[in-house]
């Protein structure tokens, strides 16, 4: 479950000064559900998911991850979530059985507990041929695979995806949303962030339009086209995000 | 505070440092390439020098030769050199075209038999390599010279001799092999280990932190349930095995430079040190490397925490190294250094180190040293994991 009341954060710039990257946003997210965050570069999707994560504290405002206050409790939220960006890359030094070693052993799990994970994951994700071989000398493939296995690996409750799809060929984006199916079917809670409508549409139970840092409109696909009388997602986005800039 | 997380990051670091071949050229094979091939080196130049001077042809100017009849028989037995009769000291050598020129007073013997102080002089310019090499020549005439114008002064007062009996008064260096080694140890080690943690340090607190940084995988570090502390510390730990290495590294490339390669060079044999350090001597130099390196790791690695770029951090860091050459540069022309200079970080623990290997250790200096860097540790500890936790920082543009 996610709980987001009145979420702000703003950076100090110097030449602009104070700068609200996202400004009063609310949302909820319950287990077995997908909700999307949809918005164009710079929106603040990032900075939201980055404060869910822990990564950064809120201005002011507060969110409950699996239960967790951000503020109060960062190291049960983090225990509790897996994060994935697409922007995220591995260690290249490193071979896959020993990222995904460091990263369960960051998760308190015992070495017993790692070794029968990887045995675990190795089928489904076809990490068998190549767990011993460095990162570095993977193919991109491989490394999606194994940076998908490398957020699920401790089995968390709440699974936060930002733009996980960035930069994927189709086969890698449709593995990623595949997993996200997955997930979800699996009772987990999932926040995904994106800029591209046709994989909002395709997987997300309850969608949030974000534009320069506030939430435009909320809900699911249906609720979000009868109340802008647009026929697709994209077409609803438009109308948002367009009515907002023509009013700066 | 070393939880199983800090460990973790502490294994992977170490991981990713030995499969680094910058680091492990770093660490491992640049103390036993550079080491013995300066000693090449410097052996080459001396002997290419020796071999040179030998063979080089000077021509040295001589003032008031007429005075002295017998030197002109005694310059043209000096292989080389080349005689040229001056009639006064020239404004340039250069001009005058010689290298050196031998000044005898006019009247010199007129001087000596009043009793007089009588002074020939020997001008030449040690910046100038064929000079140098003119005065090495003439300096075997120097003694016979000195000694015929005594002979001189006595015939003057009657004596009737042609040789004064050889009279020698001289300083005598009588330092045992293993002593000078241990000497030139205590000037070289200390500066070595400061330079030598430092180099082995630096491309493992950068890459262990500016690099998540620039590889985009610091985000989903910070989403782990490790704290930010327990993260800093595993990457400290795993800098101040790299510093420690390194250190340990230089001074066995230097000890096999000394004690296996120029034994196995004859040529380089007089020039070779016994650098034979105990093991109580060993033990004492690690344990005050210890808090040094936690130092130097801690702010290279707080410098990593605030280095946008790999490019910056390892600018920052260079200018660590070069404080690091500094300070231990500070610690060799210093016999009696003032207790000041221990409380200053580095430089305090290559004086300390001194002491160790000279065994003149005081205690109040050892204390000062080993408190003043240890609590300079922590501090810079502690700023690395505000840093480390101040995303203002982790995430600055």
């Amino acid at each position: 479950m996610i709980e987001v009341q009145k979420l702000v954060k703003t950076f100090h710039d110097r030449k602009r000064g104070e700068v609200a990257a996202v400004q009063d946003v609310s949302f909820v997210c319950p287990p077995g559900k997908v909700f999307g965050l949809l918005g164009r570069n710079g929106a603040g999707k990032t900075t939201t998911l980055r404060m869910l994560a822990t990564i950064l504290v809120p201005t002011s405002g507060t969110a409950k991850v699996a239960g967790h206050d951000i503020v109060d409790r960062p190291a049960d939220v983090r225990r509790s979530i897996g994060y994935l960006s697409g922007e995220t890359k591995l260690y290249d030094r490193l071979t896959g059985r020993e990222l995904l070693g460091y990263f369960g052993a960051l998760a308190s799990m015992s070495s017993g507990a790692i070794a029968a994970r990887i045995n675990e994951l190795s089928a489904p994700f076809g990490l068998g041929d190549f767990l011993d071989k460095r990162v570095g000398k993977m193919s991109t493939g491989m490394k999606q695979r194994l940076s998908i296995a490398r957020v699920i690996f401790h089995d968390p409750q709440v699974l936060i995806f930002d733009e996980p799809t960035a930069g994927l060929d189709v086969i890698g984006a449709r593995a990623v949303l595949t997993l996200i199916q997955d997930l979800k079917k699996r009772g987990r809670t999932v926040i995904f962030s994106t800029h591209i409508m046709t994989e909002a549409e395709r997987i997300c139970d309850e969608i949030a339009i974000i534009e320069q840092g506030r939430i435009l409109a909320q809900g699911t696909m249906e609720s979000l086209r009868q109340k802008s009388h647009q026929n697709s997602l994209e077409d609803v986005f438009v109308e948002l995000v367009g009515s907002v800039n023509a009013d700066h | 505070m070393l939880t199983t997380k800090t460990l973790a990051v502490f294994r992977k670091e170490v991981v990713d440092t030995l499969r680094d071949g910058r680091s492990i050229f770093a660490i491992f094979v640049f103390p036993f390439l550079l080491y013995p091939a300066m000693l090449f080196f410097i052996s080459w130049m001396h002997m290419k020098e020796a071999e040179e001077a030998k063979t080089l042809e000077v021509r040295v100017g001589v003032v008031g030769g007429t005075e002295l009849p017998f030197l002109a028989d005694s310059l043209a037995a000096i292989p080389g050199v080349t005689a040229v009769p001056l009639d006064a000291v020239p404004a340039s050598m250069d001009s005058a075209g010689v290298n050196a020129v031998l000044v005898v007073p006019a009247g010199i013997h007129q001087m000596i038999a009043r009793g007089d102080s009588a002074r020939v002089e020997l001008l030449y310019k040690e910046a100038d390599n064929k000079s140098s090499a003119a005065e090495a020549r003439l300096e075997r005439i120097l003694e016979p010279l000195r000694l015929a114008l005594t002979v001189s002064w006595a015939q003057s007062h009657g004596a009737h001799i042609d040789t004064p009996p050889r009279l020698v008064v001289e300083s005598k260096d009588v330092s045992l092999k293993s002593e000078m080694g241990r000497f030139i140890a205590a000037l070289i080690i200390p500066y070595l280990l400061m330079v030598m943690m430092a180099a082995g340090s630096m491309q493992t607190a950068i890459d262990a932190t500016t690099g998540e940084k620039e590889r985009s995988t610091l985000e989903t570090l910070l989403a782990t349930s490790a704290s930010r502390a327990e993260l800093l510390l595993g990457k400290c730990s795993a800098v101040i095995a790299a510093a420690v290495t390194g250190a340990v590294t230089g001074i066995t490339g230097l000890w096999f430079t000394f004690a296996v390669v120029a034994k196995a060079f004859p040529a380089m044999g007089s020039r070779t040190l016994d650098l034979s350090i105990g093991p109580q001597t060993l033990i004492l130099l690690f344990l005050t490397l210890l808090p040094t390196a936690i130092f130097l790791s801690a702010v290279l690695v707080a410098i990593g925490c605030f280095a946008r770029s790999m490019r910056e951090g390892q600018t920052y860091a260079s200018y660590v190294y070069m404080a690091a050459i500094f300070l231990g540069l500070g610690s060799l022309g210093q016999q009696t250094p003032a207790m000041s200079r221990f409380y200053i970080p580095l430089l305090n623990t290559a004086l300390l180190q001194r002491e160790i290997l000279t065994n003149s250790v005081q205690t109040a200096h050892a204390v000062a040293a080993v408190g003043v860097t240890t609590a300079a540790a922590a501090l810079m500890l502690t700023i690395a994991v505000r840093l480390f936790s101040n995303e203002s920082v982790l995430f600055r543009n």
